[in-house]
């Protein structure tokens, strides 16, 4: 379920799908969420975002909702993953690869942005097409440190492999995808693109028949394996499309920031994702963005108390964790239950 | 509350409103406010120097403000120093930048400290024209595309002091032969290690050197392999007080008795804390000599602000800050571009803490924004750092 | 350089090293196979023995051998109030556990930053000596840290086999509604055994802050070591941490030494990975259904 569905359903109007079948919520408990879904608020926010710029705001908003674009891509690409039923702790390195990619494409192989952002989509994805059928059999807290691992050894390989990653001195001067882009405005307009597009298309995924197969998997693997769902190799198209969302994400914050080092695509990233993840709501695509939201505005209001920060995104990972295992997105319906335990 | 405190409570904080009002509405003019940045890593590893960063600014600018703000073109300015966290990252770092270039609209930005930091903030930076004193190795930062045209480095880097101190080093021990070297493979150590190196083999050492990740702890396995090279002198260069403590400790403690030193770094007393006893004899380079009288009332400045130890990077900050607000003083004005052209202009100003202003850095980076300035090798002897040599270094020709 | 001598030195160092990668694990593995919780916060309690240690030890100089174990004593008492309010939301969920418990070490370590800033102190040794048998050389306080976790690993075996509350221990780790049945009380256990793990953490963090460095960030590396440690042996398992930390000290040692740094990492956690692939119950662990 994702707030964009309608405005996918609007764009391509002559699909198939009977309108009302497509905005049933999912399986899952929350029908409280059906008001961030309703198509109403879907098209207030996308429009709104569309018109930010011309409110008047200072390059730093602009900066700032690139940022939150970015991160949102990001997040809504585990998300994939975390629907599956598995929590990866490595997921920042595809993004690493990704951004090295891209700026490595762009810079020694003078090729176009639009086809240096189509090998940042392949590179990682390739690799996880590598690794993804040997670590999807592993079960919840393996998997999480086995790609945990695998992020720390993708961030060693930037680090020494000097002469095509900059080693930890990282690569400088990463063009921005064109001239004209180089300016915050169309950048902007070029990150919000790419975050409505991959939204949009992640929450078709999961309105169709593999996003039911992916919730099958995700609450009994033995009985979807049973009942004929292709249980491992949906597993790793899943995890191969994630991972390659998450490389897009990564080229795009490379160009953005024009300097990438392995110390922006650390386990802290992966586990940034994750907490996005968890408190935002792992059963629904709207938590990843509301988890966004949360993580990337809250640092904002709380500069010159980052201690505090920390602390207190801690305590709400241990109250989420605890008490509301579907994250910011299911609080309306336990507000409305008066406190009932959450959806799993 | 009872209803009496209750009502005082009421009076109290209306007052307080009533007050502020007025303070706001007050005339315009009366002091403007000067607003100067700092980005620093404030959280997680290096917070350290962070904090050492923005303090040294810090304490440079409420110099300025007791002794009556900062007079330029017939105006007082009130000197405020707004700091944003990097977390020692890149896109921290320009998150950080926007927001002080564009929305806080300084013009002069401490910091970041640390290659990832700076190389993420300049492209903000520099195109705004906003001056900016950074503290890293990576040679981008004054050699790029933008000609390093509005970034200063104001701390000697490996380059000004690696082969002055080597010099000295041969002198003091004709007989050594072989110098072993363990550093960090990050952003400092990529660097730092091969211009060693090099300032090494230059006067007649063979080197051997050895990388370990960030986070490690343990080095008695590298210092073992060190040590079956046969090493005379082991270099630290690089490495931050902590690790170089512990590798002092455990150097000794596996059995090595030659020489330790550490070209690279800056203060002495954390060092000197980790290793314990066992850090006598170690030289070091430092930058301040804490009982020249110049130096004096920054130290005792500092502890009355702050606590704990005082992180190398204080006294470099207090010292470029208090070279930028001169050098305003001596444009007359706070357009960047004419205390920039002040700034390289300053070669007679005796800076409080580092002495002769000096820049260098024609011939690697194409412009002079990197200081240079006189430097020591302190000995540590009975727990404190004893100076044993005060060297400056001459511009390279 | 494949000499007995320095072959020697790395052994002893191999065997230094995983003393304190034992008792690091030691409570790691505990938490695990009792209340099947995957102790995020692990590092955490460590790093607030150091800080203990730091005080009562390093600042009020009581004597080594009250301090260590008072140190100890302190973080886990203190501790209980989160068993009470954080830990017992999380007994045999392990996936939330490990989220959650997550947050408690952000939560804490940040705590800790807020309270003692970020710089780096030391503690200082139990004893500065250093033993010198022939070429080898090696600090005394290491023969303390491996004498302590021999000791605590001989204890452990003897609690959990031979006295009545080890016994309700392992029962309620195999089945805890059974052993609930039989009139187990499993919370006084769970508390009992939640005590128990973090005076071992907080002792080994005290170990830690004197053999390297104290900060409020050292727990980072010492939750890594009990992850590998308890991997390597097995999930839950006491002889499986005495592998696992002999085989992962010996390796440091031996790798570091004639292979560099890269080697080490690259191996171990080569190792690891494989072994999560193929034999994720480690060397000696217990095969989950």
């Amino acid at each position: 379920m994702s707030k964009l569905s309608t405005l996918q359903r609007g764009q391509l109007a002559a699909q198939a799908a009977p309108p009302g079948g497509a905005a049933r919520p999912a399986a899952v408990a929350g029908t409280a969420r059906r008001w961030l879904t309703h198509p109403a608020v879907a098209a207030v926010v996308a429009l709104a975002l569309v018109l930010l710029p011309f409110t008047g705001q200072d390059k730093f908003v602009l900066s700032v909702a690139v940022t939150t674009f970015i991160t949102a891509i990001a997040a809504a690409s585990l998300h994939l993953i975390v629907r599956t039923g598995h929590v990866s702790l490595g997921h920042a390195a595809f993004m690493g690869i990704g951004a090295y990619v891209s700026a490595l494409a762009t810079m020694r192989l003078n090729l176009p942005f639009p086809l240096a952002v189509c090998l940042a989509f392949l590179a990682p994805a390739a690799l996880a097409l590598l690794v993804g059928p040997v670590v999807l059999r592993l079960t919840g807290k393996y998997f999480v440190l086995v790609t945990f691992l695998f992020g720390e050894i993708v961030r060693t390989v930037f680090v020494n492999w000097t002469e095509v990653t900059g080693g930890s001195n990282g690569i400088f001067g990463v063009p921005a995808p064109s001239p004209y882009f180089a300016e915050p405005v169309p950048f902007y307009y070029l990150a919000l693109g790419f975050m409505l597009v991959i939204l949009a298309l992640i929450a078709r995924l999961f309105n169709s028949e593999i996003g039911r197969a992916i919730e099958a998997i995700r609450e009994s693997e033995p009985l979807a394996r049973c009942s004929g769902v292709p249980v491992l190799r949906l597993k790793v198209t899943i995890f191969v499309l994630a991972c390659g969302l998450a490389g897009i994400a990564g080229a795009l914050q490379g160009h953005f920031v024009r300097y990438i080092d392995p110390t922006s695509f650390a386990t802290d990233q992966s586990l940034t994702l994750v907490v996005i993840n968890v408190v935002g709501g792992m059963f629904t695509l709207v938590g990843p963005i509301l988890g966004t939201l949360f993580m990337v505005l809250l640092p904002e209001f709380l500069r010159g108390y980052v201690e505090l920060q920390h602390v207190f995104f801690g305590v709400v990972l241990i109250l989420v964790m605890a008490f509301f295992s579907g994250g910011i997105a299911d609080m309306g319906q336990l507000l409305r239950r008066g406190g009932a335990k959450g959806a799993k | 509350m009872s209803s009496r405190a209750l009502s005082k409570f009421k009076l109290a904080t209306g007052m307080l409103c009533a007050a502020a009002a007025f303070a706001a509405a007050a005339p315009a003019g009366a002091q403007e406010t000067l607003k100067i940045g700092v980005i620093a890593s404030l959280s997680g590893g290096g917070t350290a120097w962070g904090q050492g960063l923005q303090r040294g600014v810090q304490i440079a600018a409420d110099h300025v403000n007791e002794e009556g703000g900062l007079k330029i073109g017939g105006k007082t300015y009130k000197l405020e120093v707004i700091a944003f966290d990097d977390q020692y990252n890149a896109a921290q770092a320009k998150t950080a930048a926007d927001r002080l270039v564009n929305r806080e609209q300084v013009k002069v930005i401490f910091g970041p400290v640390g290659s990832p930091g700076a190389l993420g903030s300049l492209p903000v930076t520099q195109p705004a024209k906003v001056l900016q004193f950074v503290d890293g190795y990576a040679p981008s930062i004054l050699k790029n595309e933008w000609k390093g045209a509005y970034v200063f480095r104001v701390n000697n880097s490996n380059l000004e002091f690696s082969e002055p101190i080597v010099e000295w080093l041969r002198k003091a021990n004709p007989q050594a032969k072989k110098v072993g070297m363990i550093a960090p493979n990050d952003a400092t150590g990529q660097v730092a290690v091969p211009l060693l190196a090099d300032a090494y083999k230059k006067n007649g050492f063979e080197v051997h050197t050895e990388y370990y990740e960030r986070g490690t702890k343990e080095f008695t396995p590298l210092l073992l392999r060190m040590m079956a090279q046969k090493i005379d002198v082991f270099e630290l260069n690089s490495n931050a007080p902590g690790e170089a403590g512990l590798l002092i400790k455990q150097a000794r403690q596996v059995g090595y008795k030659g020489v330790i030193i550490q070209s690279g770094g800056a203060g002495i007393d954390e060092l000197i804390q980790i290793a314990g006893p066992l850090a006598k004899g170690v030289l070091k380079y430092d930058v301040i000599d804490e009982s020249l009288p110049r130096v004096k009332p920054f130290i005792t400045l500092y502890h009355q602000k702050y606590t704990g130890l005082v992180n190398g990077l204080a006294p470099m900050y207090y010292n470029a800050a208090s070279i930028v607000f001169e050098a305003m003083r001596r444009a007359d004005s706070i357009d960047t571009t004419r205390v920039r052209d002040q700034l390289e202009r300053m070669d007679d100003y005796d800076s409080p803490i580092l002495g002769k202003v000096a820049w260098t850095g024609e011939k690697e980076y194409g412009v002079k924004h990197q200081l240079l300035h006189t430097f020591l090798i302190k000995e540590v002897q009975d727990g404190k750092g004893v100076v044993k040599a005060s060297i400056t270094p001459q511009p390279q020709q | 350089m494949f000499n007995s001598a320095v072959l020697t030195q790395v052994a002893v160092d191999g065997i230094g090293l995983s003393a304190i990668y034992i008792l690091i694990a030691l409570g790691f593995t505990l938490l695990f196979g009792i209340m099947r919780v995957v102790n995020f916060a692990h590092g955490a309690f460590a790093m607030l023995g150091g800080y203990a240690l730091f005080y009562l030890y390093g600042d009020w100089g009581l004597p080594y051998l009250v301090a260590a174990p008072l140190a100890a004593l302190v973080v886990a008492a203190a501790a209980l109030v989160l068993e009470r309010f954080v830990y017992r939301f999380f007994y045999q969920k392990m996936f939330q556990s490990m989220i959650g418990l997550l947050g408690l070490d952000m939560a804490i370590m940040y705590l800790a930053v807020i309270a003692w800033n970020a710089e780096e102190r030391s503690v200082p040794p139990g004893t500065e000596a250093l033993v010198e048998v022939g070429d080898l050389v090696f600090p005394a306080q290491k023969l303390i840290i491996a004498a302590i976790a021999a000791v605590a690993l001989l204890a452990f075996y003897l609690f959990t086999h031979y006295t009545r509350y080890g016994r309700a221990m392992r029962a309620a780790a195999q089945d805890v509604e059974i052993a609930q049945a039989q009139g187990v009380n499993s919370s006084a256990i769970y508390q009992l055994a939640f005590f128990i793990a973090v005076f071992m953490a907080a002792l080994a963090g005290g170990f830690y802050a004197q053999t390297y460095a104290l900060s409020p960030f050292v727990g980072e590396p010492q939750l890594m070591i009990a992850f590998v440690v308890v991997i390597l042996g097995g999930m839950g398992s006491i002889p499986g941490v005495a592998l696992g930390g002999l085989l992962l000290g010996l390796a440091n040692s031996f790798l570091g030494t004639f292979y560099g740094s890269a080697a080490s990492t690259f191996v171990t956690f080569g190792a690891v990975i494989l072994l999560l692939i193929f034999r994720p119950w480690g060397l000696l662990g217990a095969k989950e259904a």
